[in-house]
């Protein structure tokens, strides 16, 4: 189970107030990962217009999968396609997949999206550029970032700054950083002026559904055992009292027979 | 040979060649699907990556539950009697299977490597405890059906083995049963965030064990007697009377089970919130356990034939609806998205459901299914007095080494 509750290594730091929707995240995303633009790994979460004129606001954020420290969907999936690698990043083996799609209803941040309109689709998923991570750059999406809303590095370092920043300016952010402990914390940390909800973003409880699952279905060879156990020893145990009363009834009908002749002696 | 055949075709009854159509038509409409992908030929999105087809798998295993229900009380716990009505159930239950075996294929994304259950398995899924025990219970459904195709074949001699093994498989295959009966509910206990709380439970695994008992148990009651009125094959009702017992005490250990689980977990106040999903949960509730309970705590009920079948019906609605509700209607709603399925979905679905009644009845009709049943002489005549009168016993009834 250690495997699952290791310390992600790398994270994001989305700062809300930052992000001014030109969605270069987006297309930067769509160029790195050679996808049409609507099936990018990425898109935006907004508020709305909201507040009475003149004071008006409108929030978005950029959003993309959480990378779970103990992530539903590869507790979910089939066939280990989904993996949480040793940077802490949930990977996907396109290779593996059998498109069951359990792990879009299993993730509770309704990340993963699936390609509708191939013959053969895939899921669509971050997986924080890890091939460009290989060769010593950032994620496709901090990288173009022109606001700097989007922030990659060392998780602990991002952890540090969200902190910090909400900590000098209580007056500009709510105090609270969405991934810290949402799901059992994630590697995608976010700090923002408005609540979370607002913004449309999943109310996730502080441990990962995933520890639900496991407790369920780790029990289950033990359980199937005591199944087998259990049926074996009373179909054994019947089967003997059947035969035990047979031999009763075809005692006392022996006796019966035999009785006259004792009488009569 | 071929003369042989076509004789034997046009005399197959009528309704069979309508069966044909329409699975002709499902079929050709699933090798649409499989050309074009999942988009065109479905209303699946993101939002709602799973419809109605796994409402349908979800159901009828629960519905074919009464193969592995009737095996255990016939083979491990000895209700002899009741051996009678094994082959239809197991033939019901191996063409469920089958049937989910063929719609899953159809939803897999990827089912051009379906074999990945096998050759990547992550064990934490409950998905992949119930596509392997699925596997390998229909395989020993095949088992438990076999001597159905044997007995009158040139493979004849198998027949003894075949019955050595049977007790050990059958316990191999009630516990696999038990297993993804019960991984059908583990799978949605992952789901906390989307699942409805009236629905979402720890204890999903056990409600769904529990009901697929039920709704078991209620298949052989009404396949017995819609084929005592459609075959004049049937058993009697002395034994169906017997399954019937087991009803109110399995509904009512379930009805407990839910509402201490609600009571416990605070959320009785969401049974009287009104709205949609009140609304489906009582009509679970109060058409397919509360009334069911009634009708069949009653003596005369389980001996009625015409009521047990109401009964019967109204228990399997109520499980359908049960599945229903935790895969479809009680997710949680995304603003201005709704699933509903799409055509070709629905003639899918209604193609296969075709071709495995049309396999059903063929079986039937060329196989030794129904001959242990007792046949009834006029079955239009009602059920009670028929009942009495002196059974007529078709030759060449008896099953192997019975």
């Amino acid at each position: 189970m250690t495997e699952h509750t290791t310390k992600p290594r790398y994270g994001f730091l989305i700062d809300v107030s930052h992000c001014i929707d030109c969605r270069s995240c987006m297309v930067a995303c769509s160029v790195e990962n050679d996808v049409p633009m609507d099936s990018t790994r990425i898109w935006i979460k907004e508020t709305g217009v909201t507040g009475d004129f003149p004071n008006l606001n409108r929030f978005t954020a950029p959003y993309h999968c959480m990378h779970c420290v103990d992530p539903s969907c590869v507790s979910a999936c089939t066939v280990s396609a989904l993996t949480r690698n040793e940077d802490g990043i949930v990977v996907y083996d396109s290779e593996i997949c059998i498109g069951c799609r359990y792990c879009m209803y299993a993730c509770p941040f309704e990340v993963p999206n699936y390609e509708w309109e191939q013959q053969l689709p895939l899921v669509v998923k971050c997986d924080m550029c890890f091939a460009r991570l290989g060769e010593g750059q950032q994620p496709a999406c901090a990288a173009t970032c022109p606001t700097g809303a989007i922030k990659w590095g060392k998780y602990d370092d991002m952890l540090a700054e969200a902190h910090q920043r909400i900590n000098e300016h209580p007056d500009k952010y709510i105090q609270h950083i969405y991934g810290e402990e949402e799901n059992g914390g994630t590697s995608t940390l976010y700090i923002s002026p408005v609540p979370f909800e607002d913004l449309g973003f999943p109310i996730a409880g502080t441990s990962s559904p995933a520890f639900s699952n496991r407790l369920v279905t780790e029990g289950t060879p033990m359980v199937a055992g005591m199944m087998l156990v259990g049926l074996s020893g009373a179909y054994l145990t019947i089967k003997h009292l059947k035969e035990e009363a047979e031999k009763e009834r075809l005692e006392a009908e022996q006796e019966k027979a035999t009785q006259p002749i004792t009488e009569d002696k | 040979m071929l003369q042989k055949l076509l004789h034997e075709l046009r005399t197959l009854p009528k309704f069979i060649y309508v069966l044909a159509a329409i699975t002709t038509f499902g079929l050709a409409i699933g090798l649409y699907r499989f050309y074009v992908g999942l988009g065109p030929t479905t209303n699946l999105t993101k939002a709602f990556p799973w419809g109605i087809w796994i409402s349908f798998d979800l159901s009828t295993v629960a519905l074919s539950g009464g193969a592995f229900t009737l095996a255990a009380l016939v083979y491990v716990f000895q209700f002899e009697d009741l051996h009678v009505a094994t082959r239809p159930t197991v033939l019901a239950g191996l063409l469920g299977y089958s049937s989910v075996l063929v719609i899953l294929l159809a939803d897999l994304g990827r089912w051009d490597r379906f074999y990945n259950v096998f050759l990547h398995p992550n064990v934490s899924s409950a998905l992949l405890e119930v596509s392997w025990c699925i596997a390998a219970y229909s395989l020993i459904l095949l088992y438990e059906l076999s001597p159905v195709f044997l007995e009158n074949s040139r493979f004849k001699w198998l027949l003894p083995t075949i019955k050595r093994f049977t007790v050990p498989i059958v316990i191999v295959g009630v516990t696999l049963s038990t297993m993804h009966q019960s991984s059908l509910g583990t799978m949605f206990v992952i789901m906390s965030p989307r699942l409805n709380p009236l629905w979402y439970s720890m204890l999903l695994p056990v409600f769904f064990l529990i009901s697929s008992l039920a709704s078991g148990i209620s298949l052989v009651i009404a396949g017995a007697n819609i084929s005592y009125w459609m075959f004049g094959r049937s058993l009697k009702t002395k034994t169906l009377s017997k399954l019937a017992w087991f009803l109110p005490w399995i509904l009512g250990f379930y009805l407990v089970m839910k509402f201490g689980e609600l009571l416990i977990a605070g959320e009785l106040g969401l049974l009287f919130e009104g709205g949609i999903y009140t609304v489906l949960f009582w009509t679970e509730i109060i058409v397919g356990i509360v009334i069911p309970i009634i009708l069949f705590a009653f003596k005369q009920v389980r001996f009625s034939r015409q009521i047990s079948l109401f009964g019967a019906l109204l228990i399997m609605g109520g499980v359908i609806l049960n599945r229903f509700d935790v895969t479809w209607f009680g997710m949680k709603p995304v603003p201005g998205q709704f699933y509903s399925p799409h055509w070709m979905e629905v003639a899918i679905l209604v193609g296969v459901v075709a071709g495995v009644v049309m396999v059903y009845s063929l079986v039937a009709r060329f196989f030794p299914v129904y001959e242990e049943t007792v046949a009834y002489s006029e079955p239009s005549v009602e059920a009670k007095h028929l009942d009495k009168l002196p059974l007529v016993q078709k030759q060449g009834s008896h099953a192997v080494g019975d």
